[in-house]
């Protein structure tokens, strides 16, 4: 009678098409819009308006080694725009401009105390000008070893001790642990798909609440079918909702962006895992709410709250070291935390074993509340 | 005759409200028991505990001889419930539901479809099987509530007001249908507020007010038990009725007039010397037999129950 409960709600499952887009085309979606969004900052181009009064061979120079820094086009305005160009700064429709003033070769060539400003106009009400000012930051560092190098040689310094004297000694060297190079697209593809797992508690609390109140849960109980059956034929039918959207949300993230699944038996577990969590916290909180419109309030709450608070949206380092700690208290958290470790960092069962536990721990919570309440939702069931 | 149901002194409240206080009636094996009232009588309650979905304060159900309390898993194999409101899966097929409904009822494999293709003929709807319930008619949906209860061939039906608001042609479908089923031995407990409808199906009824059965027996013994006689008599022109001193009181009715009395063969004579002294041409001039209805309102009262 289990699997016949479970066959008759997958039956209602694939006639109500809201489901579909509710639990696949909408993460889909949401993978896409935020894979592509979040994917885009800090790697594309801004423009770089200027305007350069002085018109000589080191403006230009400056110019083209700021756009040889990469992440600008270059956008050249003539000297009398320069009102207009700042109005647009002022109303928010340009991030920045900047202005060679005349006289600018003159004062780079002079030497002694002499400095070539140049004037960098920004909207003070934005970030937008970190770009330019940290490139123009890298260029006046270039001139600064220019002109050193060049007093260097003037004072009859040799080629190998100047070369060993502008040497920093400060050596980076990169040192990746990861077996896979992180992007925004490695976190949206598991975020979105452990936050979409537990919207499979909309449609629990709608069927269960549905039941009841119509009287299909009263005319089962006339039947032969044994109360617990009932539990879990739906809870069989929603788990089987749960990894089959599971299974679709990864493999989109895969085919479509080549997202690294990393070790798949891992995955599975932990895709079952993930949505005994979701499905067990569904049962519960299908047993606990008295109307449709209170379990959609808590749902909202489960999913939005715990996607934010526990690092589904943007990576948890960004957050506050208080919300930090509270993440750990989601079943999100670790759902994400191990698809990361199991994804970019290569781990496999063993690696996420302490986030198997944790999510085994929701689940079991999820499904005593559900039974502990089960015999008073179904003697309230009188039809 | 050996009783289906016992039902004795069985009682229910909710909260303060007393819904049953000592309900009691029995029904033989095989016949058609109504159970009429108005609406917060306890039909319903009474159903809802026969039917096993709730427990009785006090009081003792039996059906087929077995105590429902001890032995509910094997009266749920016998019994079929058909309820009030429609309970089906509106977006599922006809078939899919009664494929549903069977292995509820512990029904499966071949068998099962046999038997489907059985109640889906009782209930005339055959070739409308693989058609989503939510594309039904009111009546048709009524007919496949009522196909659902009968996959595991119960021995007893119980039907809480199964023809509300269908159609003609489909309640009497279903009245046919429920014909048929007693005739193959099938029990029926039918709750309804249509007094025709009891007039038609029931052998026996039991009429149930505030908790309690204030009338029961057949249709004959409960009309000529708290059914008055009465003559009735329509004048040409719509002229008034001679009065009959000592013969009871006349009243007003549809286009003639009434009388009430005990003695309604000597009434009908008397009132016809009585025109015929006066002159008056009667229309019409018979002996009123007292109807289901009329016991229904003199037992219940004529005000309004609007307490579901």
């Amino acid at each position: 009678m289990i699997l016949s409960i479970a066959l008759k709600e997958w039956k209602l499952l694939i006639k109500e098409k809201g489901v579909f887009i509710w639990l696949l085309v909408m993460p889909a979606l949401f993978i896409v819009l935020f894979g592509t969004v979040l994917g885009n900052l800090g790697g594309g181009t801004q423009t770089l308006t200027y305007i350069d009064n002085d018109r000589t061979a080191a403006s230009e120079s400056l110019m083209t080694a700021l756009g040889e820094q990469g992440g600008f086009k270059l956008e050249a305005k003539q000297a009398g725009e320069l009102d207009d160009q700042v109005d647009r700064i002022r109303e928010g429709k340009l991030g920045f401009l900047l202005v060679v003033p005349q006289g600018f070769a003159e004062k780079m060539t002079a030497g002694g105390d002499s400095l070539a400003a140049v004037e960098l106009y920004s909207d003070g009400a934005s970030d937008s000008a970190a770009g330019i000012r940290s490139a123009l930051q890298n260029v006046a560092t270039d001139y600064r070893e220019q002109r050193l190098d060049a007093a260097l040689k003037q004072a009859g310094v040799g080629d190998e001790a100047r070369e060993q004297a502008l040497q920093s000694p400060l050596q980076i060297e990169e040192k990746p642990q990861n077996a896979t190079e992180g992007n925004a697209v490695t976190q949206v593809v598991p975020g979105y798909t452990v936050m979409f797992v537990f919207f499979v508690m909309i449609s629990m609390i709608r069927r269960f609440i549905g039941d009841k109140t119509n009287g299909m849960t009263a005319r089962l109980r006339t039947t032969r079918m044994k109360p617990l059956h009932y539990l879990l034929g739906m809870w069989l039918a929603y788990l089987g909702v749960a990894l089959v959207q599971c299974a679709v949300l990864l493999g989109f993230g895969h085919f479509a962006y080549d997202v690294a699944l990393g070790d798949l038996a891992a995955i599975a577990v932990l895709v079952l895992m993930l949505a005994l969590c979701g499905t067990g916290l569904g049962l519960a909180l299908s047993m606990v709410v008295r109307s449709e419109n209170q379990g959609m309030a808590f749902v909202q709450l489960i999913t939005m709250g715990g996607a934010a608070l526990g690092g589904l949206w943007f990576p948890l380092e960004y957050m506050p070291k208080s919300m930090q700690t509270i993440s750990h208290f989601l079943p999100q958290y670790w759902g994400q935390l191990a698809f990361q470790d199991i994804m970019t960092r290569g781990d496999h069962l063993s690696g996420i074993l302490p986030s198997l536990a944790v999510l085994a721990a929701f689940a079991l919570a999820g499904v005593l509340v559900a039974l502990l309440r089960f015999r008073g939702f179904m003697k309230s069931a009188q039809g | 005759m050996s009783l289906a149901i016992e039902v004795k002194g069985l009682a229910k409240s909710y909260g303060n409200k007393t819904a049953l206080s000592g309900i009691g009636f029995e029904v033989g094996a095989g016949s058609c028991f109504g159970l009429l009232g108005p609406n917060g009588a306890g039909k319903s309650t009474t159903m809802k505990i026969l039917s096993g979905l709730l427990e009785s304060d006090r009081g003792t159900v039996r059906l087929f001889g077995k105590e429902q309390r001890t032995a509910a898993d094997d009266i749920k194999r016998i019994v079929g419930y058909v309820p009030q409101s429609i309970t089906l899966y509106e977006k599922l097929s006809a078939y899919d539901n009664l494929v549903f409904f069977g292995e509820m009822y512990g029904v499966s494999g071949a068998e099962l479809k046999r038997r489907i293709a059985d109640v889906l003929e009782r209930v005339g709807l055959a070739d409308r099987a693989k058609e989503a319930v939510d594309r039904f008619s009111g009546g048709m949906k009524r007919r496949i509530n009522i196909a659902a209860a009968l996959l595991h061939r119960p021995k007893l039906l119980i039907m809480d007001e199964p023809t509300v608001g269908i159609d003609p042609q489909s309640r009497n479908h279903i009245f046919e249908m429920i014909r048929s089923l007693r005739q193959e031995g099938v029990t029926v407990l039918y709750s309804t507020h249509y007094m025709e409808e009891v007039e038609n199906l029931c052998d026996r009824l039991a009429i149930v007010d505030r908790g309690e059965v204030i009338a029961d027996g057949s249709l004959g013994e409960v009309l000529d038990r708290f059914g008055t006689k009465a003559v009735y008599l329509e004048l040409e022109g719509g002229r008034e009725a001679p009065k009959l001193p000592g013969y009871g009181e006349v009243e007003p009715k549809e286009r003639g007039w009434l009388l009430r009395t005990d003695t309604p063969l000597e009434s009908l004579a008397a009132w016809a010397e009585a025109c015929k002294r006066s002159r008056l041409e009667a229309k019409r001039l018979e002996i009123v037999r007292p109807s289901l209805e009329d016991v229904f309102l003199k037992l219940t009262g004529t005000t309004l129950r609007d307490d579901g």
